[in-house]
């Protein structure tokens, strides 16, 4: 059972990565309009951004697919013109990164809810890293700092955690996973028996 | 040697994509650190000239994305303008609080967001993908099975947009889309998700499959129907963008428009 990438897994990673590149492009002018207000509701949907690295993670089930589908996914909003422009290219790195960090403190052997959840928040605490930079964040009066915090951690919870565990055991349901994810103990168990 | 370029294309269209990119993720960089209002202001009226000049989309594609980015420049000025920290008040009612701290830092952040935004349709505008990946993989050595990856679920993309279009054309036969409220949202979400996602997984295990049956990423060393390189081009586009970066730093250092050289400081 390799580990390493093949062309079917990075193929299927950036497929996965363009549909919700796709989404994320159509999400970000709907975003950008709920700022308007400056009371940070925007940050509730903030997790969609979030999503592409576990859902990718969950299905195929190989390390650096998390990194390799949240690049690709903000690439394509990149390429699509995306609101935001080129930012958006390192947002996809960071919260990429630090979602992969999560399944690999996992040893890429859980891939349960709390794990996804685990993962969608270490995006969220990665993309607060670059909003230091860009967004003057600590400048922001206190009240403001924590409903922008409240509001990401929460959406993010809800969005890459619950939706994208769910979205993945009903893509198990179809079959589909099995065509892509490596066989795992429990398949050699069942040839065993 | 096949080159892709198209004769009608902008000359930017012909710039090297893979300096493009690279130049454009760096000033990306260089903006991150620029607290000077000043040179923020004058970098970004001159990335837009820049943009008007130079953009491949039609002028009314152009103006909606330009209006687009303006709008989210604004929005994302405005928690700041409004809630931000600062002791030179000048208007004060219940939470809102401007002052000229606030005021300044949320410009600045604007203006930044328009540059950002600027240079991403610079990039999108007068960037084809097919040209785009051959180039990361002739220039940046990023593997063939990457660059390939893309290239052949850019070609998904049309099928999956039928696809969506079969489903809710079949949807409405039933009279599946009738139904509303929150539940009827969110199967309807869950039924377009998963049938796109499920067949999407199916398709790009195919192609991979059928990649790999004709011998694919099988040799070490490997040709490339498109030759991408450097011309002219990439020099006229070094220039200019350098020329925009020092020049708006030369300009406002002997002609401050305004006297915010550091929205960072907190005093004035």
């Amino acid at each position: 059972m390799s580990k390493r990438l093949k062309l079917t897994d990075i193929l299927v990673t950036i497929v996965i990565a363009i549909v919700f590149g796709l989404i994320y492009k159509i999400s970000g002018p709907l975003y950008d309009i709920v700022k308007i207000l400056g009371f940070q509701a925007e940050q509730l949907t903030y997790g969609i951004y979030f999503i592409a690295a576990p859902v990718a993670m969950l299905i195929i089930r190989k390390p650096g697919v998390a990194l390799l589908a949240e690049v690709a996914a903000a690439m394509m909003e990149v390429l699509f013109a995306g609101s935001g422009g080129i930012i958006n290219f390192y947002y996809g790195i960071i919260q990429g990164a630090f979602s992969e960090i999560i399944f690999l403190i996992f040893a890429y052997k859980k891939f349960n809810l709390p794990v996804t959840i685990l993962s969608g928040l270490a995006a969220a605490v990665g993309s607060y890293i670059l909003d230091y930079y860009y967004g003057d964040l600590v400048d922001l009066a206190g009240w403001n700092i924590l409903l922008n915090v409240v509001f990401r951690f929460l959406g993010t919870i809800v969005i890459s955690g619950f939706i994208a565990y769910f979205l993945v055991k009903a893509l198990e349901k179809t079959g589909v996973t099995n065509l892509v994810r490596p066989a795992s103990k429990d398949d050699y168990d069942v040839l065993n028996k | 040697m096949n080159t892709y370029w198209n004769p009608n294309q902008k000359w930017l269209a012909r710039v090297n994509p893979s300096l493009k990119f690279l130049t454009i993720a760096a000033i990306f960089m260089i903006y991150l650190f620029v607290h000077n209002f000043n040179v923020m202001l004058v970098s970004s009226f001159a990335f837009f000239i820049f943009y008007l000049f130079c953009n491949g989309f039609s002028k009314k594609l152009s103006f909606w994305l330009v209006a687009m980015t303006f709008i989210l420049s604004v929005f994302s000025a405005s928690a700041m303008v409004f809630f931000g920290k600062g002791t030179h008040m000048l208007f004060e009612w219940h939470l809102i609080t401007i002052s000229i701290e606030s005021m300044t830092r949320g410009l600045h952040l604007g203006l930044r967001t328009f540059v950002y935004g600027m240079l991403g349709l610079i990039f999108a505008s007068t960037t084809e993908p097919v040209p785009f990946f051959y180039s990361v993989m002739q220039q940046l050595r990023i593997p063939p099975k990457y660059a390939y990856s893309f290239l052949a679920a850019f070609r998904l993309i049309p099928i999956m947009i039928e696809e969506y279009r079969i489903i809710r054309a079949a949807m409405k036969v039933r009279g599946m889309s009738e139904e509303k409220g929150l539940r009827a949202f969110y199967r309807r979400m869950k039924r377009y998700a998963i049938i796109l996602l499920a067949q999407a997984i199916r398709r790009a295990q195919r192609i991979a499959v059928a990649m790999e049956a004709k011998q694919f990423s099988m040799v070490k060393k490997r040709t490339y129907y498109y030759q991408i390189g450097f011309s002219r081009y990439d020099v006229l586009f070094t220039c200019l963008i350098l020329l925009i970066i020092i020049g708006s730093w030369i300009f406002s250092s002997y002609v401050p428009l305004t006297p915010y050289n550091n929205v960072l400081e907190r005093s004035y």
